[in-house]
């Protein structure tokens, strides 16, 4: 194995073949506090990408309530207790990744699903951890709690499918870094299903194949943001690119999110693939099970967070999600008003700080009436 | 006296029945003038057979950790330009539907692509000593005997609303309707023929290594294969490997993935290089 630098664990780590960074590295924020669930983003997946035979049962989106929904079935903790518990001295992991752990005859540390362990895809929702009792109150973060967790491939800088394929048949592309499956070139071994650890690869019984979310390269190669991210309903996500932490650059809004206010977090970085969606921690949750989750940024991430609306360019930045289809590769604030630009310095969508507000008089005086439905 | 002698032919008739099928060191064919494509076709019966003994693919990741398939037999039946060869080993459960962690058996034979004293490496070859490889696969034999292509044919309990490429509003069959229906099977638009519709349980594969099997260029093995009552007699005819003669000899090995232990790929059990030579006149 070859020695690579993960800089979400502050160090180098053992990979399966050389650190080889693309020119531009897709990446995407999720802001947790926004998502309702609601699975949009899930059917614009499904019926834009799966809708063939074999493809039946696969959600290259989709959204869990944590901490007991899972899909497919118990695909974290089931990694988690095999991984055993690493530390963090400060920003550094000093546990074992899955690569490092990885048993005799096998590439990286993992497990296979059964067929079974997809057919439960909303295990677990609403489902809440703790009781709510008569007459409790909650307080931060909430005693009782439980919040959605929205999925897709994570384009990681050093995939464990792509490491795990015998025959190279995974790739990840120079130009974006989006990791695909060569269609003309896989044998269906599932060794990718069996390595990824997030567990976005899946089998089709019908074709042979495995396939993966493309992250709608189809759409990111002209500029536009993919499906599941255009449909959402809550725009609790954004599209971009991000550099490495030394190169990033203020204007790009995900550098800024990622590298520079620090409030999105990769998703389990201990695995050592450093993932390139990154999570908006849930502010209402217990930051012991969120350290597990996203790593040790997560006391930070929240503080910043809630403290936004104290914080203009943060405040300005998170109003832009959801705002436009096209990618913002840049994005700047001018006063009270925010703007989404491109590689060209193209202004792409405008948006203001906050909505303007009218405040209609509770007494109709045209009609000498109270109105309804009026504070 | 002439009850006696009745006695003796009757103990050597059944003593010649009860030995066993001759073995050979190596896989010895017997020319034919016909080659069988069936398993239980009865010229096999003048074929000797050849243990060959399997051992775990451990050289290289991912690697086959726990041993399953101890040996296969194997017979061969050679014509003027094909070989034929009958693979036979012990299998207790019939693995041929794919899915999510669920695998199929399957076969292969492999002969270096051109007759050399110094064969490639016996694990799929190497750069510049490729190999020849013919697989045969459960799930395909299922489907060229006539098992259904709908999920419903591999997941009984499936239902399914509706796939787009089967809308009311395109003709059934139609190029649009072809089309559609291509682009929603990735791998089979990229002319990838993982799964069904098949005509053929058999691909043909060339590899310089591990990790380089890639089609062969113009398929030509075909073959059948059964379940017996203890496992699976499989039959693979290809071209005769080059080098193969009535005078001269080649090399063969054998590789055997065991479904319910989720053998795929890299995980098999597999021979290392036998001799294969021919034998007789046709």
């Amino acid at each position: 194995m070859a020695r690579v630098y993960n800089w979400q664990l502050g160090r180098e780590m053992s990979y399966w073949y050389p650190e080889s960074r693309p020119t531009k590295q897709f990446a995407a924020v999720f802001d947790t506090n926004k998502c309702i669930a609601c699975q949009t983003c899930t059917l614009a997946c499904k019926t834009t990408w799966t809708s063939g035979k074999g493809q039946e049962y696969m959600l290259w989106n989709n959204v869990e309530t944590k901490p007991y929904g899972s899909y497919p079935m118990a695909w974290d903790l089931k990694l988690l207790d095999m991984l055993e518990a690493g530390s963090w001295n400060g920003s550094t992991y000093t546990g074992q990744t899955i690569f490092e752990s990885a048993k005799a005859g096998e590439r990286v540390l993992s497990w296979r699903p059964e067929g079974e362990d997809y057919a439960y895809p909303n295990v677990g929702e609403d489902d809440c951890a703790g009781a709510v009792d008569a007459g409790m109150s909650l307080s931060m973060p909430h005693m009782a709690w439980f919040y959605y967790l929205a999925r897709i491939c994570n384009h990681c800088t050093y995939p464990a499918c792509l490491a795990s394929c015998p025959r190279g048949s995974i790739y990840k592309r120079p130009e974006d870094g989006i990791v695909l499956v060569d269609q003309g070139r896989c044998r269906g071994y599932q060794e990718c299903v069996k390595g990824c650890p997030y567990k976005k690869v899946f089998f089709n019984p019908m074709t042979g194949t495995s396939e993966k979310c493309i992250a709608c390269y189809p759409k990111m190669e002209v500029g536009l943001q993919p499906q599941c991210f255009v449909n959402c309903i809550g725009k609790i996500r954004m599209a971009g690119y991000i550099s490495k932490p030394e190169q990033a650059r203020p204007d790009n809004p995900i550098d800024y999110l990622v590298h520079l206010r620090k409030i999105a977090l990769p998703l389990y970085p201990q695995y050592g693939l450093e993932p390139n969606v990154y999570y908006i921690p849930p502010i209402h949750v217990p930051p012991k099970f969120l350290r597990q989750m996203f790593g040790p940024g997560v006391d930070a991430a929240i503080a910043a967070y809630r403290n936004a609306a104290n914080d203009p360019d943060l405040a300005g930045l998170l109003s832009l999600f959801g705002a436009t289809e096209s990618v913002m590769t840049r994005w700047v604030r001018r006063g009270e008003e925010v703007a989404g630009v491109d590689d060209h310095g193209t202004t792409l969508v405008r948006v203001p700080m906050r909505e303007p507000v009218h405040v209609r008089a509770g007494f109709d005086k045209v009609y000498q009436i109270m109105r309804s439905n009026c504070p | 006296m002439r009850r006696h002698l009745v006695v003796l032919v009757a103990v050597a008739l059944v003593a010649a029945c009860q030995r066993g099928p001759e073995t050979t060191p190596d896989v010895v064919a017997v020319l034919a003038s016909a080659i069988p494509d069936r398993p239980d076709d009865p010229a096999w019966n003048s074929a000797p057979e050849h243990v060959a003994k399997l051992l775990l693919q451990d050289l290289v990741e991912p690697r086959l950790m726990s041993a399953s398939t101890p040996d296969v037999r194997v017979r061969a039946i050679a014509g003027p330009t094909e070989i034929a060869f009958r693979l036979e080993w012990t299998d207790a459960s019939k693995d041929d539907l794919p899915g999510n962690g669920r695998f199929v058996d399957a076969c292969a034979v492999q002969v270096p692509q051109k007759a050399d004293p110094n064969a490639p490496d016996p694990q799929m070859g190497q750069a510049g000593k490729g190999v020849q490889i013919a697989y045969w696969r459960a799930d395909w034999q299922a489907t060229v005997d006539g098992r259904g292509t709908a999920i419903q044919d591999l997941y009984p309990n499936a239902t399914v609303d509706h796939y787009p490429f089967e809308a009311a509003s395109l003709e059934k069959g139609s190029d649009a309707q072809r089309q559609m229906a291509s682009r929603y099977a990735p791998a089979e638009g990229a002319g990838n023929l993982r799964g069904g519709p098949r005509t053929s349980p058999v691909e043909d594969l060339v590899a310089e290594g591990p990790g380089s099997l890639a089609p062969a260029g113009g398929s030509s093995a075909r073959g059948r294969g059964v379940r017996t009552a203890s496992g699976w007699s499989v039959v693979i005819v290809r071209p005769l490997p080059d080098g193969l003669t009535p005078t001269s000899r080649t090399q063969f090995a054998v590789a055997v993935w065991e479904g319910t232990s989720q053998e795929a790929g890299a995980r098999k059990m597999r021979s290392g290089w036998v001799g294969l030579s021919m034998r007789g006149t046709s």
